[in-house]
């Protein structure tokens, strides 16, 4: 069966800057996915819950200012909720030193301003798969 | 990564967040085991109060869920909500946009949400909805809430799914009140005018309340109420009139006509003419058709819930651009629409049809249009047209549907 990704753009932080995430989340969409897009200045704690509610992919993080600074107390989160199999890719605005802080934390991809909106599309496409498969259930696990 | 540990039965009838979501996925992907978990949740259902929202595009209807859930957690109580958002029948792609305008109580421990595709498998949907509410009843959710688009959006009908169906109804909509007037109005239990603060809200709230008295007597008295959603004026009300329409009706409403394991697909109405075959029934109607063979479409034939029509594309079916007008193409297509939907001997009445053109079509080239039933409750009933050249190639897929009367057909 093809698989629609299924992919939550969102922004934490104080940066209201949006333009960015609607073009992406207007692009991934056109591209055949599935988007939830959330106005920004969302809580960690309503980003994890959306994502474990709606059983994303990929959680797609738009920052333009400081904003990536705290994914990694996102990353902390998700880990602390157990959510696996599900990717967290970075856009915007970070500086090489913060780009290392960011893969550390277990951010799968960080995209610059460079970056085509169609290298973004491709990206998920190529690991949703695996994320999928991750979070894969069988029937004999809704055994007691 | 840590491994996940297996979400269990257990888990999900706790109430546990990624158990509950996983579950969803198995059933809106498909996916193997969905039988069995259909299976495990059925000793579970029944206990939520399930709400079905519809109206039209913009109605209100997300903004009216997120102010519904303020007021359901205010009473401390828990809820679920499912959110159907149509997608590009052309690349799949939605931006699922109801959770958004949600977002204020999405937080709270005691609401869920899930935003669903309708991923262009028209009306499997339906039957996705109605266990994928399953889901949310046996997780224990006091309240299911349902959005759906009403009128242009066959996917899924609550009629059958919902305990109390709200009709959400902004004022201002002119001709569009035509519209829910056609299907939607008739399975009201409770009307709502939103954007009560606009202009024209008195006005759409007297229109409704007029074509309520025309409905048939003898009927339960259906509210019209009006609601204002950010200053929460006519919430708590709206909650009170759907409680009772609830504890007055039954919970599970759903569930009545479901048989042990059965699928919504094989669930039908009872029917009232019996003592012709469905066959004979549609090559009866077909043969009594003007429109159809003044455009030349012939009835190859159908039986319960199918119809198969076929037309052979003349000079007269050309546009000015040289190809196949679509209008020859949907009727065809709306031909065997008719047809299936009138095979049970109930007489049925198209209330909407939305068609998609794959590849266009010559002069010369032979159409074949079948028709199959998705579901078929009491009132509504949906039904997909697959339209295919000769050669094999999917020309143009259809969806619509229709409003089934009581009546059977005339003579
Ligand atoms: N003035 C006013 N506007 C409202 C009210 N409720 C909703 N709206 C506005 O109506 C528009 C549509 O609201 P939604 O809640 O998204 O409507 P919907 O019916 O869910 O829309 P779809 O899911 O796209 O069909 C938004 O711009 C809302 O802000 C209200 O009570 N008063
Ligand atoms: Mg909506």
């Amino acid at each position: 069966m093809k698989i629609v990704p299924k992919v939550l753009v969102t922004k934490i932080g104080l940066d209201g800057h949006d333009r960015g995430s609607r073009v992406v989340a207007a692009h991934l969409r056109d591209a055949g996915m599935e988007v939830i897009y959330t106005p920004p200045w969302q809580a960690i704690d309503a980003v994890v819950k959306l994502a474990i509610e709606e059983d994303v992919d990929v959680i797609g993080i738009s920052s333009l200012a400081t904003d990536h600074r705290i994914v990694p107390k996102l990353m902390r989160a998700l880990r602390d909720a157990d959510v696996t199999g599900v990717a967290v890719i970075v856009g915007g605005i970070v500086p090489d030193a913060d780009e290392a802080m960011l893969l550390d934390a277990g951010v799968a991809r960080v995209f610059h301003p460079g970056a085509s909106l169609d290298d973004i599309a491709d990206y998920i496409r190529s690991i949703v798969p695996a994320m999928r498969e991750a979070r894969s259930v069988t029937w004999e696990t809704w055994h007691e | 990564m840590q491994m996940n540990e297996p979400p269990t039965l257990a888990r999900l009838l706790g109430g546990d967040r990624r158990a509950i979501a996983q579950a969803i996925s198995t059933i809106e992907n498909d996916a193997t085991g969905q039988d069995d978990l259909s299976r495990a949740l059925a000793p579970h259902l029944g206990r939520a109060r399930v709400l079905g929202i519809t109206g039209p595009p913009g109605a209100g209807k997300s903004t009216l869920v997120n102010a519904l859930l303020g007021e359901i957690v205010a009473r401390d109580l828990s809820a679920g909500v499912v959110a159907v958002d149509p997608s590009s029948p052309l690349t799949g792609g939605t931006v699922l946009g109801d959770r958004a305008r949600m977002g204020e109580h999405g937080g709270h421990e005691h609401v869920f949400i899930r935003s669903l595709s309708s991923r262009g498998h028209a009306g499997g949907l339906a039957r996705r909805a109605d266990r994928i509410v399953d889901v949310l009843d046996a997780a224990g959710f006091d309240v299911v809430i349902v959005e759906t688009v009403g009128a242009g959006q066959s996917e899924v009908a609550i009629d059958a799914l919902a305990d109390v169906r709200i009709v959400a109804c902004p004022p201002g909509l002119g001709d569009g009140l035509q519209a829910i007037k056609a299907g939607i109005l008739e399975i009201a239990d409770v009307l709502v005018v939103t954007k009560a603060d606009l202009p024209g809200a008195d006005a759409a709230w007297r229109d409704l309340a007029d074509m309520l008295r025309l409905r048939r007597e003898g009927r339960t008295k259906v509210p019209v109420l009006k609601t204002i959603a950010a200053q929460r004026e006519g919430i708590a009300k709206l909650v009170d009139a759907a409680f009772a329409h609830v504890d007055a009706t039954g919970r599970g409403q759903r569930l009545r006509t479901r048989l042990p394991h059965e699928s919504a697909r094989e669930r039908m109405a009872p029917d009232t003419t019996q003592d012709e075959s469905a066959p004979d029934r549609v090559t009866r109607l077909a043969s009594r058709d003007p429109f159809a063979g003044f455009l030349g479409i012939e009835c190859i034939g159908g039986g319960a819930g199918c119809a198969t029509t076929r037309l052979r594309i003349g000079a007269r079916h050309i546009n000015f651009n040289g190809g196949c007008h679509g209008g020859a193409i949907f009727a065809l297509a709306d031909t065997a629409f008719g047809l299936a939907s009138n095979s049970h001997g109930r007489l049925a009445s198209g209330i909407e049809a939305h068609v998609a053109f794959h590849v266009g079509v010559r002069e010369g080239d032979e159409l074949t249009a079948h028709a199959t039933q998705i579901s078929r409750g009491n009132k509504l009933a949906t039904y997909r047209v697959e339209v295919t050249r000769s050669d094999g190639k999917l020309v143009a897929s259809f969806s619509g549907t229709v409003y089934v009367s009581a009546r059977g057909h005339a003579g």
